[in-house]
């Protein structure tokens, strides 16, 4: 089962989310695919491996290059530009087209690859871990999502994925391939209108989901969204100085048994939808 | 005029509580919100009266004239973003996945393949007397950019006198809209938090604040959940000469006046130690 | 000598434009004829690169200096060594360029 962990916002409780209930579930896989912010490593300490992930880029062979100027008016990101007497790349703008390559008419320009950052592989007790990692001044980590989604089409392990904050297309990637989407949010009025944004992306993708509460009060505004749209609660965190501490040291607190029926129960109230 | 832009790197630090209590604390009369992809101060924001609203259009994307279309394919090998869908016995452009290269306008044969304007988002000015509020809303999908954010606060500027104080919720992380956040401030607040995540946040945050000359002040958000990760922080900021103008306790009723979109009682704990962030905060610049 | 301002309207009366990239105009001062060209900003309403297209608009423009409240690390990257920058000061064009002439501008990076 592939399940996806998401918030409209950031610092709502998702990596905490996911990595405990990753944690609590028997040979299971935790995902990181929040790639500008991977934190789930902070928790899954060990020894990872790398895999670089890359892009193509143009480059110009200025010998050949009439400057006419043609990859430039096309370039629709600004990634090239006539400086001086010499076309120049800006390989952070470059969304990897293709199109400068296609317009110049004297093919002074080929393609190299460029590593934008990767995807590291560990494993922590029994659980598989995988992270992708947004090399910093990069503008865009679809690439490297997309690839983590394909990597982890093959795993037979139940996998859950922390996915990118808010709507935009980096979500839209993360969750591609899941069958269950868990939101996190906080009973504030912030939280509900983050809420309410990612929950209208998981109808767009028609994705069947069940809503955490952290920081959860009795019958709270989040409360009151869920069974007004008739979706599952499946977990009520109430707010714990102790295990808010413990997570923002890195620590599982899933590890304690204080705090890991809780997870249990949440593992096993997703599980059962597997059926 | 003098500008605060609040700022944090990482999300869910409490930038928008800070922002909300400021703007009532100074009972400043024009504020924006620049975190377009999960907008939140409108939601406690005195102004309701919605005064204008205009689209946001972001890059034009394609779209294919069916009946010009020989469904010869030539667009759907060149697409680098799958976003070209073979369905119905038609090819088709996903606008969820076109990023409006303009490979496929410039390799069809028919030339059957145009841009069409794309609605990203929408930018909205509230305005009552003598307040004004600007703020934008992306659609899904879509991602900020530093004309997005440039918009918003052009939308006020007109509005705004010469002794105004501006209040700006800025967005998150340190990319191109935190950038065009930060044209014209007089001073960058960054909120930070006792954790790992983010006082790692908060040191990129600080390197790019200061690649712009701009002066910057922290304050310490829910400061009583990690004391030790606190002091730390204060650390770094002494030894790195950085302005430190407070420290705010994790205290629920800061969270129920909001959900009430009340202000926080004047005296109150919370209360006395946001107002002395703001006082700390002020005296920088004037 | 070619100046190069960004300004929010046209023209020397213009103030200076909070950034860069995104300003409306750039007004273009050659100093040895005495005269001031306006130039609306084209990439205006780009979502990416303006700072890119900026640089490549003020060294075409043979720009030996600008004056601008900021510089992009985008457009900073290219006119570094090439184009002398200076802060602007929050007058009009006319007074920023007069200041200029009197070395009251700070220099920039």
């Amino acid at each position: 089962m592939k399940i996806a962990v998401l918030s409209g916002k950031g610092g709502t409780g998702k990596t905490f989310v996911s990595v405990n209930l990753a944690y609590v579930m028997a040979n299971s896989a935790y995902v990181d695919c929040d790639v500008e912010e991977p934190n789930g490593e902070l928790f899954f300490k060990g020894n990872y491996t790398e895999e670089p992930v890359e892009v193509e880029i143009p480059v110009i062979d200025h010998n050949s290059c009439i400057l006419c100027g043609k990859c430039s008016d096309f370039c629709r990101f600004n990634a090239l530009a006539i400086i001086i007497d010499k076309v120049r790349v800006f390989s952070q703008l470059c969304h990897s087209c293709g199109g400068c390559k296609l317009v110049c008419p004297v093919e002074a320009i080929t393609e190299k690859k460029k590593n934008i950052g990767m995807i590291k592989e560990s494993y922590y007790e029994n659980h598989h871990i995988v992270s992708g990692v947004l090399n910093i001044k990069e503008e865009t980590g679809v690439k490297i999502i997309d690839e983590i989604i394909e990597k982890i089409k093959t795993f037979n392990e139940d996998v859950v994925i922390d996915c990118p904050p808010g709507n935009g297309c980096s979500v839209m990637a993360s969750i591609k391939e899941t069958d269950y989407c868990i939101l996190v949010a906080e009973p504030t009025i912030f939280g509900l209108h983050n809420l309410e944004m990612v929950y209208e992306l998981t109808q767009v993708f028609d994705k069947k989901i069940g809503i955490v509460i952290n920081k959860a009060e009795s019958n709270d505004i989040i409360n009151q969204f869920a069974m007004s749209k008739n979706i599952e609660i499946l977990m009520k965190i109430p707010f714990d100085r102790e295990m808010g501490r413990l997570n923002s040291m890195g620590e599982i607190v899933s590890k304690k048994i204080k705090y890991k029926a809780i997870f249990d129960n949440l593992a096993e109230k997703i599980l059962r939808k597997k059926q | 005029m003098k500008q605060i832009l609040i700022l944090s790197g990482k999300g869910g630090t409490g930038k928008t509580t800070i922002a909300s209590n400021f703007i009532n604390i100074s009972k400043a009369k024009i504020f924006a919100d620049c975190d377009v992809e999960a907008p939140n101060l409108h939601l406690i924001s005195m102004v309701k009266n919605l005064k204008e609203r205009e689209n946001y259009y972001g890059l034009d994307k394609s779209v294919i004239d069916q009946e010009q279309c020989l469904k010869c394919g030539i667009c759907y090998d060149h697409c680098k973003f799958n976003a070209i869908v073979y369905k119905d016995n038609q090819y088709k452009i996903d606008l969820h996945l076109c990023e409006g290269c303009g490979v496929c306008n410039y390799v069809c044969p028919q030339k059957a393949i145009s841009f069409v304007k794309s609605i990203d988002g929408e930018l909205l000015l509230y305005k009552d007397e003598d307040r004004a509020f600007s703020t934008a809303k992306l659609n899904m999908g879509s991602g900020n950019s530093g004309l997005l954010v440039t918009r918003v606060k052009k939308n006020i500027h007109e509005l705004i006198r010469k002794d105004d104080l501006v209040i700006i919720d800025g967005p998150p992380g340190i990319g191109c809209p935190v950038i065009a956040s930060m044209s014209g401030v007089n001073l960058v607040l960054l909120v930070a938090e006792p954790s790992l995540s983010g006082i790692s946040d908060l040191k990129r945050i600080i390197k790019t604040a200061s690649s712009f000359h701009l002066k910057i002040a922290v304050c310490i958000n829910k400061y009583d959940l990690n004391k030790k990760l606190t002091q730390s922080i204060i650390e770094y900021l002494n030894i790195n000469n950085y302005s430190f103008v407070g420290l705010i306790s994790y205290d629920k009723e800061i969270i129920d006046y909001i959900n009430l979109g009340k202000p926080l009682l004047e005296g109150s704990k919370p209360y006395k130690e946001i107002k002395k962030v703001f006082d700390n905060t002020i005296s920088l610049i004037s | 000598m070619i100046i190069i301002i960004p300004t929010k309207t046209s023209g020397e009366k213009s103030f200076i434009s909070d950034n860069l990239g995104r300003a409306n105009y750039f007004y273009v001062f050659d100093s040895n004829k005495n005269i001031g060209e306006v130039y609306i900003n084209k990439h205006l309403d780009n979502p990416h690169g303006v700072g890119i297209k900026t640089a490549e608009f003020i060294l075409n423009k043979h720009s030996d200096v600008l004056i601008t409240p900021r510089v992009g690390e985008k457009s900073l990257e290219l006119l570094k060594g090439k184009v002398k920058i200076y802060k602007s000061i929050d007058k009009i064009v006319k007074e920023n360029i007069a200041s200029f002439f009197n070395n009251d501008l700070e220099e920039l990076h």
